[in-house]
């Protein structure tokens, strides 16, 4: 069974019915496989929800979400050995911290990870879409 | 190497003799039910917060870049 390790634009793409990854973030989120995340979600999904949406009540529901996930034990939490990778593949894969620590986040739990950064993750070979997860 | 108290690895076998399986057979068994139950509850939950969600434009992952801290 394969194991995924979600970014924030996947919960936020989960919550908003106009973006081009809805469905399939639905279908990764809400499929009884183990899926994760990294504590930086919390704060990137309510940053979002906050400043850009000004929506408090979606962003409650994006902290339920990660609440959710981290129940179900899939709440990777950064510690200077994830950093540090992450400091590694930024350089390497010319990455944010941002970006690269959710890569590093899901090496270190040997999952897959899945964003709707198709830019600077899915293009780069270091992600999968939704849609591609929802199809394995 | 797992260990388990003996009261409760008496119990596993007991249940795996009444089942007719194996004690690692028992255990393959409720480890796997476990862990689906459990992410079954987290896709559920999910499900239900999930419920009011709302139309905000899209681009998410944009919005992300957009409003992380600047270096």
């Amino acid at each position: 069974m394969t194991s995924w390790l979600a970014d924030s634009s996947v919960l936020l793409a989960r919550e908003d019915v106009d973006d081009e990854h809805h469905h399939h973030a639905r279908l990764l989120l809400e499929r009884p496989e183990p899926i994760a995340t990294l504590d930086l979600a919390y704060y990137e999904v309510t940053n979002v929800a906050a400043r850009a949406w000004k929506d408090v009540a979606a962003a409650r529901r994006l902290r339920g979400v990660v609440a959710a996930l981290a129940a179900d034990g899939g709440l990777v939490r950064a510690d200077e050995a994830l950093i540090a990778a992450a400091a590694d593949l930024a350089t390497a894969h010319t990455l944010s911290v941002y970006d690269a620590a959710y890569v590093a986040a899901a090496a270190a739990i040997g999952a897959r990870l899945v964003s709707c950064d198709i830019r600077d993750l899915v293009s780069g070979g270091l992600a999968l879409s939704p849609e591609e997860a929802a199809s394995v | 190497m797992v260990s388990f108290p003996d009261e409760l690895l008496e119990a596993v076998d007991t249940e795996a003799s009444r089942r007719g399986t194996t004690r690692s057979g028992l255990l393959r068994t409720f480890a796997d039910e476990g862990l689906r139950r459990r992410s079954a509850e987290r896709a559920a939950r999910i499900a239900e917060l999930m419920r009011d969600c709302a139309s905000h434009g899209g681009d998410a992952a944009e919005l992300v870049k957009r409003h992380r801290p600047r270096t």
